[in-house]
């Protein structure tokens, strides 16, 4: 999980946003508008069951929407915009999730009277059996629960009826924002109807069957063509839907979600390319939300691999890269420059921390310095992904000025997932964001030695002994100065040419408002209103 | 009976035709570069957790053992799970492929008749204003490519005069048609469900038109082709020498004789047809076989391209057998 792929990045940044929320409110659930709401998204989902899916963004912005998530985020306030907070973790279907003093024992307390559309009461008994069926799988929640030290089922222990402890190796100042994107739970009751000595966790059963008791419930799937959301009237946490009913239609060609879009046949697109966005800026009935985002985009380059494995040609790159020619022609201006490999709005965050301008003189001065005067490589990017392949050409020209010459590699998403395996592609280009908003998590998935997003191949002992530490280190100040140190040795190593941080667009309705900017890059749809 | 007994024997002779397909097939898909498995696991999959994907696949397995597994579920109409969504690919097949023979035999039918009579009333006034106009029609049509003219399409027919549903899905969800074979035309007959009929037929006006026109083309110029060439026949020259009426020399010399040439071309567009079905479907949203088939090549869904290829396999040779039998039935010379 974490990052999420360039051409999907714009689909999943369906934030939420909030003119209509009721932050902070309590209690009941609000009765929701009668209003529908209708929303295209580019493919249908691959399966209802999240233990056991392939990385499908679509099937994670709707889980997120439709699953009991027993904790989330909160909501803040962002020059003029509402975003998710991730340094609020708040308890929704839960009454609280609390640790203990030294922070390595947290406890759940579930609310009474929480029901999924079955009927059955939600119950520390179904908590216990959807972290076990996770366990099991051996899939996204079991790798993220590694990192706060929750490895083996036994570490989930009922208490009672309404309790649960989650008992981890160490305390771990990220678990918070872990178990907001992990603790999502089945109606245990129901499932064990559909288990089978073969099939003990329901796959068969969960892949075909939505979810229930979320914030909205499935109440039509037309296969490949549209699902219709009902707000739960059960919910009993804070921030309840705001919209009744939502319909979810399924328009792979962005030009087509363009026109219905227009034509108010749509209230919201989640699937327009850029190039549309921009035009629909003009369009009457139509508005642009435009948020900051935390989406990352930059070419990693393998430290392992000649010629990058010199340090002072990665510098060379870094120089040669035209940063605010990609802001200007590629993102319409519409994208944040960057001075980090840690993002922009990330805890942590230092301006030092990339320390190169485009500077064609002192990228040939870094490729001397390399004991070259040209070299050659291939520059790797997603075949279905215009941006990138704009960003691409842009990148070739200029740094040909500099005595790189860049072949350009389109590669479809096996073969990139392959080569990305094999940590055999010199320079690629990777957009995305991370789905904890936290530099630790960050060190654990790009930039320790074996970390699945590490695709420069890059290693330095500080660091991996930095993230040692801060598996331990809950005090935030000390956590700050480790990461300020991460960025200096970062900026020394030159592992990525940060690009910039693009700005999330979405093309509305005019009626439609109540966006969240969602700092995981998963919509919360509860946010929505349309006066429509 | 003699025809009888010629489609038992093609029909057996399928046999080693697909088991060769289902050995290339099953081989090649494991030789294309990229991993199945970590396409669906997400970037921070350790190798615990892809070894264990694996093994819930079955790919764990040596290739021996695994091509016997697959062969043994063929055997039994199971063609295994998709990995990409966990789900039988055997019950996908059944959704997808519904929806997807609608609009291709809707298409091709609408091409062969447009075809034939543009083809005939062309050749029969062979270098006139009137066939120039229709060659160029079947040339510029020819030129289109499909994506192209379906956006062209919407464009027109949805957006600017809205005679036609947004390009969605195939049927108004609101009219609860309940699946059963996959196309909705078909369904909605099966279960009386009016609206549907009437939603699932202006779903399906643009997409049939978009494949038609790109198929109509050489089927056109074949027919027109063919036609031509009866008209200079020594039969047909000796039929009007004879006094015969121009209705009986149209349809007992012209039109029958052309048309023996078509089962054939039908079978080859037919083919060609699906492979277009892929533009075609993604532009109208249309969810069926072709968008099914690349998204598992794209992500190399082993069973789910096994299967497309088998079933494609399967729909060419039917196709043809078809083919062959109605040519045998037009064409008196020919003797099955």
């Amino acid at each position: 999980m974490l990052q999420l792929g360039g051409s999907v990045a714009l689909l999943l940044a369906t934030g939420a946003c909030a003119a209509g929320s009721q932050s902070g409110s309590s209690g009941r659930s609000a009765d929701p508008a009668a209003s529908t709401l209708r929303i295209a998204v580019s493919s249908y989902l691959s399966s209802w069951d999240q233990d056991f899916v392939g990385f499908d963004p679509t099937a994670l912005m709707l889980y997120k929407n439709i699953f009991p998530y027993l904790v989330d985020y909160g909501v803040t306030e962002v020059s003029g915009s509402k975003i998710l907070d991730t340094t609020n973790v708040m308890p929704t279907f839960a009454e609280s999730f609390e640790p203990s003093a030294d922070q390595k024992t947290w406890t759940l307390k579930l609310r009474k009277g929480v029901k999924f559309a079955s009927g059955n009461e939600m119950t520390a008994a179904d908590v216990k059996w959807s972290k076990d069926r996770a366990f099991a799988a051996k899939a996204n929640v079991a790798g993220v629960y590694r990192t706060i030290g929750l490895t083996e089922p036994d570490q989930v222990r009922v208490v009672d009826d309404y309790t649960v402890e989650f008992a981890q190796a160490f305390p771990s100042a990220l678990t918070p924002q872990i178990q907001a994107i992990s603790l999502y739970v089945f109606d245990s009751v129901e499932a064990k109807k559909h288990a089978t000595a073969a099939d003990p966790w329901a796959q068969e059963w969960f892949a075909k069957n939505a979810p229930t008791g979320g914030y909205f419930n499935v109440t039509k799937a037309t296969q490949g063509q549209e699902i219709v959301l009902e707000a739960n009237k059960g919910y009993p946490g804070p921030e309840p839907a705001q919209t009744g009913t939502i319909r979810i239609s399924v328009v792979p060609a962005a030009a087509n979600q363009r026109l219905q879009l227009q034509n108010g046949d749509i209230d919201i697109a989640l699937g327009v390319s850029r190039r549309d966005i921009a035009d629909l800026k003009n369009v009457d009935g139509i508005k642009v939300i435009s948020a900051a985002s935390n989406d990352q985009v930059a070419i990693q380059m393998s430290v392992t691999t000649a010629p990058f494995n010199d340090v002072n040609v990665r510098k060379a790159l870094a120089h040669a890269v035209p940063y605010e020619q990609i802001i200007a022609n590629v993102y319409g201006g519409d994208a944040r420059p960057t001075s980090s490999l840690v993002p922009l709005d990330m805890p942590g965050y230092d301006a030092n921390g990339y320390p190169y301008k485009y500077d064609i003189e002192a990228a040939r001065a870094a490729l001397a310095a390399a004991g070259q005067t040209s070299i050659n490589s291939e520059l790797v990017f997603a075949t279905d992904n215009d941006t990138q392949q704009q960003l691409a050409v842009l990148v070739q020209s200029e740094a040909r000025k500099a005595g790189i010459e860049l072949k350009l590699t389109p590669l479809d998403p096996a073969t990139l997932a392959e080569r990305r395996q094999q940590k055999n592609i010199p320079l690629q280009i990777t957009s995305g964001q991370l789905w904890v908003n936290d530099v630790e998590y960050m060190l654990a998935t790009s930039f320790v030695s074996g970390a699945n997003l590490n695709y420069s191949n890059y290693t330095n002992p500080e660091i991996e002994q930095i993230y040692e530490q801060s598996h331990t280190t809950v005090d935030e100040a000390a956590r700050r100065q480790l990461w300020t140190r991460v960025q200096q040795i970062l900026a020394a190593d030159v592992p990525w040419v940060i690009i910039c941080q693009p700005n999330f667009n979405l093309p509305v309705r005019e009626e439609v408002a109540g966006w969240v900017q969602p700092m995981d890059g998963l919509a919360r749809l509860r946010y929505l209103t349309t006066s429509g | 009976m003699r025809i009888l007994r010629f489609v038992g024997r093609r029909l057996l002779q399928l046999i080693p035709v697909l088991l060769g397909v289902v050995v290339l097939t099953f081989l090649l898909v494991r030789v294309l570069p990229g991993d199945p498995i970590r396409t669906i696991l997400g970037p921070n999959a350790t190798e615990e957790d892809a070894a264990a994907a694996r093994e819930r696949f079955g790919l764990d397995q040596p290739m021996w053992k695994q091509f016997l597994d697959y062969l043994g579920g063929l055997v039994t109409g199971d063609f295994g799970t998709s990995i990409q969504s966990g789900g039988s690919v055997t019950a996908e097949v059944a959704l997808r492929i519904g929806p997807t023979l609608e609009l291709v035999v809707l298409s091709v039918s609408l091409a062969l008749v447009v075809a034939v009579v543009l083809g005939i009333w062309s050749a029969r006034r062979a270098n006139r204003a009137g066939d120039h106009g229709i060659r160029i029609v079947a040339l510029v049509g020819n030129s289109m490519p499909e994506f192209w003219l379906g956006l062209v399409l919407i464009l027109v027919g949805y957006s600017v005069l809205g005679w036609f549903p947004a390009p969605s899905g195939r049927v108004d969800p609101d009219t609860n048609l309940t699946p059963i074979t996959g196309a909705d035309l078909v369904d909605a007959v099966l279960t009386a469900n009016w609206p549907a009929f009437t939603s699932a037929a202006a779903h399906l006006v643009l997409p049939v038109a978009t494949l038609a026109v790109v198929i109509v083309a050489p089927l056109l110029r074949s027919v027109r082709a063919s036609a031509l060439e009866v008209l200079h026949s020594e039969a047909y020259v000796a039929a009007g020498a004879h006094g015969l009426r121009p209705r009986t020399l149209l349809r007992g010399y012209l039109t029958r004789a052309t048309m023996v040439r078509v089962p054939s071309l039908a079978a080859l567009v037919f083919g060609s047809a699906i492979g277009s079905t892929v533009l075609v479907e993604y532009v109208y949203s249309w969810q069926g076989f072709g968008q099914w088939a690349l998204r598992g090549l794209l992500y190399r869904d082993y069973p789910v391209v096994q299967a497309s290829v088998v079933i494609i396999a399967l729909a060419y040779v039917l196709v043809f057998l078809i083919a062959d039998v109605v040519h045998a039935i037009l064409d008196p010379r020919v003797k099955i």
